[in-house]
């Protein structure tokens, strides 16, 4: 078996501070990476398969934090996550940290590295030119954009540029189904968590074929954002009409097909769960961007 | 999804392949052995724990010891409590054990079989299993022939059967024609998984990655580049209580027939035109098929004798349990082979496995030449090893390349240092133990890990020409004190062709 990492003594080198700039936080990276590996005993192992970059609003740090510590084990990556702060003064401040967890009965360690940067002022309109020095070279870049991005917006398109795929969760969003137009399916890869949430009910539903290939008629109990994308669904597999009846709740608990009801899916992924299953995605998902196409209509 | 599913269904596309087998019933015979308790039942947990059984299905212990479905519900809620590797959860427990029934019965005995038919019919109409059944033979080789034949014999024509057959395959290679011709009266070939749980682990699975996902090696991975191979399966254990076992088997047919011809086929395969069974297991033929028989000069067998393991002292096979004080079953062997193709021809593949070595470790080094002419001081390069490419199987799971790089300071000194991949490091989570992999792929119907008749057959092969030659011969057993690396003469092997044994 391989050795598990233990959680009990993690050995942290962090670093913080106010006011700093791009070539701070770099040196300071290196610094504590080179503290890191001779305060702790054996070498300490860096892999990583991708920077995941995160965009996060002051009412989604607690969860855009508690998501995040689900998800290093599958994903070995450089975190860096940005709290925009508009209206504050300009400047950025920092904190840095690398983690060195013990892998259990060996001397190595694995470091693991989260930078935080609070951007304020004007800096939040030039997040790109922060975080391009410090993406991992030649891997891939993950963008979870928590709450509602304004396409068009300077700050959004420019990490849209840098990153390979743009991760929302259009459940944050307050205008679905019209939203799902501005979608920047022709610059970058996108995934939508609530769509994933779908996806236990959409393999259910896909049994119900060739039952289903005259539906008229889909009764949703969910989420506005599950609904929709359901019924986008349906309108682009099936090439018809499907009307949508819509009761909100607050998880996707019901889907009626014609009157029929759809056998409740098993299981319940957990938030980090199901980004983590968005982080295995690489290449577009035409399926969902037809499906939120047809949802907007 | 395949093009033909997704035409007939269009909701199909997109969704991927899910890897949850169709309604099934798992009857494991054996079912209250050790094999069970740790590792087929704790697999199973894994398993449900990661919702990937069947929501249809049902698990039958079918074993002598006479159980009630609680008492053996309880037994394997121990052995899940102490050898799964996911945290007990109550919940995932009671589905399970929800699932699971028992019957005692005595594989001789026709109306015990009948018991069990009974109960697998109760099962389809309860649990909606739809006749399909998993037989799994977790028993003695003796035990075999009388539960192929009546499996055979009971039949349904409703649903699907697959047999897991638990190693050894047989004892040499007229017994395995012999029991493949016993299973083959019963069960088609795409009915039988034999199982050589080395090929479910992770790291071997990876060997494939390394091998065919990466540009960089194939071109290197011949004659050419590279000066020879060396695969160790070391054991630090003695016998372990299995010394019936292990008096008729000796490492010749416990590990060498069987792993350690694995992944020597894995490392010399050509690549497979896709990773169906038959494409991956016809390209591991042809390497058997391609080796040469090794002359008794490239074989050396050893047998330990009292030492030191691991800082403790440890008895010689023949002070063990049940062994016979004159003991001549080998417990140690290193061979020299030769795969006789275009890529491999004359690159020798030196191969050890032994018990009460010195670390427990299954590692396959890769070693390429040296560099034609470095241009450095020769002092600058006295420390400089060939590149070498290390495949841990067990038990750090990873890969280490080993290059050349300047000591920091001044003047040009160069010296050895390996970049690790360790996939504890990598990807931190625990990796899924061989048989989560092997029962779930058996449930999906999917060979390409187990191994086929013919590729059995050709091992026996091998192994039968070494113990021939064996025959005309008594070595001076033992011949190697437990906690070392095995017998001189192994070391002699090597050396004669100016290389050494690598200390990983």
């Amino acid at each position: 078996m391989a050795p598990a990492l233990s959680t009990t003594h993690v050995h942290a080198e962090e670093w913080s501070g106010e006011d700093v700039g791009v070539g701070d936080v770099v040196t300071e990276l290196c610094r504590l990476r080179d503290e890191s590996a001779h305060e702790t005993e054996g070498p300490d192992l860096r892999t990583s398969v991708m920077t995941h970059l995160a965009w996060v609003p002051p009412e989604w740090e607690d969860a855009a934090l508690e998501t995040l510590a689900g998800l290093e084990e599958r994903h070995p990556s450089r975190g860096i996550l940005l709290f925009p702060r508009p209206d504050a003064e300009d400047g950025m401040d920092a904190k840095i940290s690398v983690l060195a967890f013990p892998l259990r009965e060996q001397r190595r360690h694995i470091a693991a590295e989260v930078i935080e940067l609070r951007l304020r002022g004007r800096s939040c309109q030039a997040p790109a030119s922060i975080v391009n020095p410090l993406l991992v070279p030649a891997l891939p870049v993950f963008l979870r954009w928590r709450g509602r991005p304004q396409f068009g917006e300077r700050n959004v398109d420019q990490l849209v540029e840098v990153c390979d795929r743009l991760i929302v969760d259009s459940r944050e969003w307050p205008d679905v189904p019209d939203a799902y137009g501005e979608l920047p399916f022709e610059s970058t890869a996108c995934s939508d968590i609530a769509w994933r949430r779908t996806e236990r009910w959409r393999r259910c539903l896909a049994r119900m074929w060739p039952g289903i290939a005259e539906l008229g008629t889909l009764r949703v109990e969910g989420p506005v954002a599950e609904a929709s994308l359901l019924a986008g669904w349906l309108r682009s597999r099936l090439e018809r009409e499907v009307e949508l009846e819509h009761d909100d709740s607050e998880e996707l608990v019901a889907v009626d097909v014609d009157g029929t009801a759809c056998p409740v899916p098993r299981g319940h992924p957990t938030s980090s769960e199901l980004l983590s299953a968005e982080l295995d995605e690489f290449s577009r998902d035409r399926v969902y961007e037809a499906a939120s196409r047809a949802a907007a209509r | 999804m395949t093009e033909t599913q997704v035409a007939e269904n269009p909701l199909l596309e997109g969704l991927g392949p899910r890897r949850t087998p169709e309604p099934c019933v798992l009857v494991i015979f054996g079912a209250s052995g050790d094999l069970t308790r740790r590792k087929i039942f704790p697999a199973l947990y894994a398993l449900a724990y990661r919702r990937l059984l069947p929501e249809r299905f049902a698990v039958v212990g079918a074993a002598r010891s006479d159980l009630s479905d609680d008492e053996y519900r309880d037994r394997m809620e121990h052995a899940v409590r102490e050898f799964g590797r996911d945290d007990f959860e109550q919940e995932v427990w009671d589905g399970l054990a929800d699932a699971t029934r028992y019957v005692s019965m005595d594989f001789a005995n026709e109306s015990r079989e009948d018991k069990l038919s009974d109960l697998l019919t109760e099962l389809d109409e309860g649990r909606g299993t739809r006749g399909n059944r998993v037989y799994y033979l977790a028993v003695p080789p003796q035990a075999m022939p009388t539960i192929v034949r009546e499996l055979g014999e009971r039949r349904k024509t409703e649903g699907w059967t697959r047999l897991i057959v638990e190693k050894p395959f047989g004892h040499d290679l007229a017994s395995a024609r012999e029991l493949t011709g016993l299973i083959g009266g019963s069960f088609a070939e795409e009915e039988v998984f034999r199982i050589d749980h080395y090929l479910g682990k992770e790291t071997v699975q990876n060997m494939l990655a390394l091998r065919f996902a990466n540009g960089i090696f194939e071109p290197i991975w011949s004659r050419q580049f590279i000066d020879h191979i060396q695969i160790t399966v070391a054991e630090t254990l003695g016998v372990e209580g299995r010394a019936a076992y292990y008096e008729q088997a000796g490492a010749i047919r416990d590990i060498f027939q069987n792993h350690m011809l694995q992944l020597v086929a894995l490392t010399a395969m050509e690549p497979p035109i896709d990773f169906t069974a038959d494409s991956v297991r016809n390209e591991k033929v042809k390497v058997l098929k391609a080796m040469r028989t090794p002359g008794p000069k490239n074989v050396v067998r050893g047998q330990y004798g009292p030492g030191f393991v691991e800082g403790t002292e440890a008895p010689g096979y023949r002070d063990e349990d049940d062994v016979d004080p004159q003991s001549m079953i080998e417990t140690y062997v290193a061979a020299k082979l030769f795969v006789d193709n275009w890529r491999w021809a004359d690159t020798p593949i030196y191969v050890r496995t032994g018990k009460s070595l010195a670390r427990r470790e299954t590692t396959i080094a890769i070693q390429f030449q040296r560099a034609p002419h470095p241009p450095f001081e020769d002092s600058a390069t006295e420390e400089l090893q060939p590149n070498l490419l290390l495949v841990h199987v067990q038990p750090d799971e990873g890969v280490s390349l080993a290059i050349g790089a300047k000591v920091p300071g001044q003047g040009m000194r160069i010296r050895t240092v390996h970049m690790d991949f360790m996939y504890g490091g990598a990807f931190r989570v625990e990796l899924p133990d061989a048989y989560e992999r092997l029962i779930l792929d058996a449930m999906l119907g999917d060979q390409t890990l187990f191994t086929r008749s013919d590729e059995v057959e050709e091992q026996w092969s091998i192994v039968d020409a070494i113990v021939a030659g064996w025959a005309r011969d008594r070595p001076a057993f033992p011949n190697y004190a437990a906690g070392t690396w095995g017998p001189a003469a192994a070391d002699e092997l090597i050396q004669r062709d100016g290389r050494e044994w690598l200390r990983h």
